[in-house]
């Protein structure tokens, strides 16, 4: 858990739609800023102005692929995994669980079967 | 000269020997992966591996022993090389084959 920034500030982010809308097809798979320009139907400086607001709040990842003419491009995944408000004795309690972007399928897996197993299927 | 050539050949053998049993265990790791996941991409990647490495050897080295003492004629050698390198392309077959296996 790191320090929380203003739980104002995350809601606003979260209260863009298109916002939501990149988390959402983040949180399936990497996404590059063109795919998700053409997936969520926005304008390319729309998803960088979205990108760069939730990379603040970090509740988007963001890790370089290096394709194979040589080119590089960022592609983003949700980071954002759960959001909690709870209301109690006169205050608000926000908190915000993330979870892991694993580089790889399966890097959290502890056995080397199992990481094997779901590098293998992913390729 | 004959020392060198003897410590070449050893060398050779544990070699090969080595890549038998690193190839074996990842063999292994694949199965294990199918036998938790039961998956047929992990099957017949370790199916793959094995055949490779550890079946592809055994034979090639038992050939090459039965060979040497006498018990296999050498008429037999080409038959055994033929044997060896269709497990082997079986092998990679396999292993190409799991790539695209979505299961």
């Amino acid at each position: 858990m790191s320090e929380e920034p203003g739980l104002g500030a995350v809601l606003d982010v979260l209260s863009d739609e298109y916002a939501r809308e990149i988390l959402a097809a983040t949180s399936v798979k990497p996404m590059s800023a063109q795919q998700l320009a053409e997936a969520c139907e926005m304008s390319e400086p729309t998803v960088y102005r979205r990108i760069e607001r939730l990379r603040e709040y970090d509740l988007l990842g963001e890790r370089t692929e290096i394709r194979d003419d040589g080119n590089h491009h960022s592609v983003y995944t949700a980071t954002l995994s759960e959001l909690s408000v709870e209301l109690d004795e006169g205050t608000f309690e926000a908190t915000v669980q993330r979870r892991d972007t694993a580089s790889f399928p399966g890097q959290q897996e502890d056995d080397t079967a199992d990481r094997f197993a779901s590098m293998w299927e992913n390729l | 000269m004959a020392g060198i050539s003897v410590v070449v050949e050893w060398a050779i053998v544990g070699l090969a020997f080595g890549s038998t049993l690193v190839g074996g265990y990842v063999g292994y790791q694949a199965y294990r992966g199918y036998r938790r996941h039961d998956s047929r991409a992990m099957r017949a990647l370790s199916l793959g591996l094995v055949l490779l490495t550890t079946v592809a050897f055994g034979i090639a080295f038992g050939g090459s022993v039965l060979l040497r003492q006498g018990y296999l004629a050498l008429d037999y050698q080409p038959a055994l090389t033929l044997v060896t390198r269709s497990l082997q392309f079986l092998g990679v077959i396999l292993i190409a084959y799991s790539l695209h296996s979505r299961v």
